[in-house]
């Protein structure tokens, strides 16, 4: 699909607007999670990701665009990652995505990805309002590119038109490269995020005005997206109430050899 | 936004193509976004300058868990302050003796405060006020960037003019006409940049402060404060019972539903002989008088910060060549025991330097004969002349401390007692005690007389 492109990659990076989780209370009352109360920031696992988009463009150049699919008022996230450095951003918005899980989301972003050319998509490894971590591979499964999860650094091969990548991997890490294009979910804490430069800063959050893309505009089927296209069912929500667990204090050590042994019959 | 601005938002960059640049983009650089320097930006914004403010806080009031009675008398010509988020109006000043184990109080409830615009006094948060004022500011037109601190000035070549500010962030500096420095008590930049001295431990004043609630007790606030709908009290504090035996004082507010308890004394009392500031506060909110009306209360926040009180021998030069210094940077903060002020004069100062400012730009001038009127303006409004009628109490409070902070508030309390005492002796006797119990402490009949003329100022 891409060829070896000496104006350098370009890079799409997903972020989210969340509520700020040190600031969701529960109601003492009903002791449900009060979300709408907490103010809204940019998810803590997508500034790894846009840290690492980043260092892609300083090592190939080419552009990094941040998109974010939400209502108008996320473009506060999107101000972020301008400030922060990216040269573009997108808000994916259209009363037909309201109400989707991560399937349709991730077709809606994947087809984002594909309508800004993109070479490599870079997302955080999950958010901290679902915590599902689907996303990402849903976008590479969509367009059918690679994916590659849990990434902890970073290396453009841009000769090979290819991206390696350390994963973090049970008992230690792996090298892997994936061809262009890939979808990449860094794992979280692994990047340390650049501060903002003061005069972007000031234009990204006063002058900047984030392109908008519809469902028309990315040529999505407004019936495949939204709460009709989520395969998730809520069922219901519970308080889970805390086990009583069986407490007895014994006097002598000795007095534990029983009931253990007991358990270690059972398992033969 | 000013139209010289180089980068258009409706042309976003691509690739490492231009960056940014706002420098000289604003008239006017406000160096914090407290009371002084949203009052400067709202003023200058108003005038039609384009001004930036910097606050170092995630927002502004972030950094300030201070506050308490906010006098509106200014406050009231530069925004609309019906929408303001005040807490209550102030319908009780009450001033307190407290010895180790007594209370002598005086309570003061004109029925005049209850009507508005209540006496211009109102107890509020800082940390919702502070957001609030910023926004008229932003609304006035004025751009707001937070979370980046001041770290230093830009001078031109040849040293004398300010031209902009350095801060934490990568490329960092910017530069405009005008600096605001409104950065608080603990004035980094201004000292940095050889504007103001440092202040000596004598003349600071260290306040800590607590903000309480009352878990699962919606009547604590009106039932211990006799208060209805949004009437506020405010208690003052002295006496070694408050602050042992350090010069300054404590209070209470009562907000909305939390109350705000804290204390103010001399942060060369605060090295040497006192004890921990934490310490302090523990023993004036278990004093006698002040344990009931906090029983039960939780902790929501703890503050601590720095005043200045050197009166008006430490307000430092108001102008220099670009640059201006208001509210508590400039020592613009009245703390004499009966008055605890700095936020009526914290917002005058800014407001009148926003207006010189203003003046001085349209001539295109930027040096200090151009700024002069705000310290002029300054000089001739309520804010010096109050700090001057005040300036000698402090010296003379120190020279008797002992007197005022121990023996008075004893013998105030004994004679108290002695004036109420419910025995056989007939009342004539009581009144003799009682008299006879505060002359002891004052040095008699002419010790009385020399200490009324002493503090005549006070009621002047």
């Amino acid at each position: 699909m891409t060829s070896p492109n000496a104006e350098g990659w370009t890079v799409v990076v997903g972020v989210k607007q969340v509520p700020d989780s040190d600031e969701v209370r529960i109601d003492p009352d009903t002791g449900r999670l009060d979300r709408a109360n907490a103010p809204a920031v940019l998810n803590g696992p997508d500034r790894d990701a846009l840290e690492a988009a980043l260092s892609i463009r300083d090592a190939v150049g080419g552009t990094v665009t941040a998109i974010t699919m939400g209502p108008p008022t996320a473009t506060a996230v999107l101000e972020e990652a301008v400030a922060m450095g990216c040269d573009d951003a997108a808000l994916v918005t259209d009363r037909a995505f309201a109400g989707s899980d991560t399937w349709p989301t991730s077709y809606a972003l994947a087809m984002a990805a594909k309508h800004l050319n993109a070479d490599v998509v870079v997302c955080g490894e999950e958010t901290t309002d679902s915590s599902t971590g689907q996303v990402p591979p849903g976008i590479a499964a969509h367009n059918g590119w690679a994916q590659l999860t849990y990434v902890e650094d970073v290396e453009p091969l841009p000769e090979e038109n290819r991206l390696a990548a350390r994963r973090d991997v049970e008992g230690g890490h792996e090298r892997v490269a994936a061809d262009l294009p890939v979808v990449v979910a860094v794992a979280y804490g692994e990047f340390d995020a650049r501060p903002a430069g003061l005069h972007r800063k000031i234009f990204a959050e006063n002058d900047f005005e984030p392109d908008q893309l519809t469902a028309e505009d990315l040529s999505i089927d407004p019936g495949d997206v939204g709460m009709d296209a989520s395969p998730t069912q809520v069922g219901g929500m519970d308080t889970v109430e805390p086990v009583e667990r069986k407490n007895e204090i014994l006097e002598d050590v000795a007095d534990l050899l029983e009931p253990i042994a007991a358990t270690a019959e059972v398992d033969g | 936004m000013s139209d010289d601005v180089r980068v258009n938002g409706e042309e976003p960059t691509t690739g490492e193509a231009e960056s940014p640049d706002y420098d000289n983009a604003f008239d006017a650089i406000v160096v914090g976004a407290g009371l002084a320097g949203s009052a400067a930006a709202v003023t200058m914004a108003n005038e039609g300058l384009d001004v930036l403010v910097i606050e170092r806080g995630r927002y502004p009031g972030a950094k300030n868990v201070f506050g308490g009675v906010l006098y509106t008398p200014t406050l009231r010509e530069l925004v609309d302050v019906t929408a303001a988020p005040v807490e209550r109006y102030v319908a009780e000043k009450r001033f307190s003796m407290l010895s180790e184990t007594d209370e002598t109080a005086v309570s003061l409830r004109p029925g005049e405060w209850h009507d508005p615009p209540h006496n211009d006094s109102y107890t509020v948060l800082r940390g919702e006020f502070d957001r609030w004022f910023a926004e008229q500011a932003v609304e006035a037109g004025a751009v707001l960037v937070t979370e980046t601190t001041v770290t230093g000035l830009l001078r031109d070549d040849s040293g004398k003019r300010i031209r902009g500010v350095e801060t934490d962030r990568p490329d960092g500096a910017i530069t405009a006409d005008y600096v605001v420095l409104a950065e608080g008590g603990n004035s980094l930049v201004s000292e940095g940049a050889d504007l103001k001295s440092v202040e000596r431990a004598e003349n600071i004043a260290v306040g800590v402060k607590e903000v309480l609630e009352f878990p699962e007790n919606d009547t604590a606030i009106p039932d211990r404060f006799r208060l209805s709908d949004d009437a506020g009290a405010s208690y003052h504090y002295f006496g070694e019972g408050a602050v042992g035996s350090a010069v300054g004082g404590g209070f209470i507010y009562t907000n909305e539903d939390t109350i705000s308890v804290g204390l103010a004394y001399r942060l060369a009392d605060a090295r040497g002989r006192q004890p921990k500031p934490e310490q302090t506060l523990n023993a004036f909110k278990s004093h006698p008088a002040v344990a009931p009306l906090v029983r039960g209360a939780r902790t929501v926040e703890y503050g601590a910060k720095t005043i200045p009180e050197g009166g008006h021998e430490s307000v430092p030069q108001l102008v220099h060549d670009g640059a201006v210094v208001v509210g508590d940077a400039a020592g613009l903060v009245l703390n004499n025991g009966v008055h605890l002020e700095g936020t009526n004069m914290a917002i005058e100062s800014g407001h009148l330097a926003g207006e010189a400012i203003a003046a001085a730009a349209q001539r295109g001038r930027t040096d200090e004969a151009a700024l002069r009127s705000y310290p002029e303006r300054l000089e001739a409004s309520f804010v010096v002349k109050n700090l001057e009628r005040y300036g000698w109490l402090m010296e003379r409070v120190e020279a008797d401390r002992d007197l005022i902070f121990e023996e008075l508030p004893h013998a105030l309390a004994d004679a108290g007692a002695e004036y109420f005492r419910m025995d056989r002796e007939p009342k004539e006797h009581h009144a003799e005690a009682a008299r006879d119990r505060v002359l002891e402490a004052v040095g008699g009949w002419r010790g009385a007389a020399k200490l009324a003329y002493r503090y005549r100022e006070v009621i002047r």
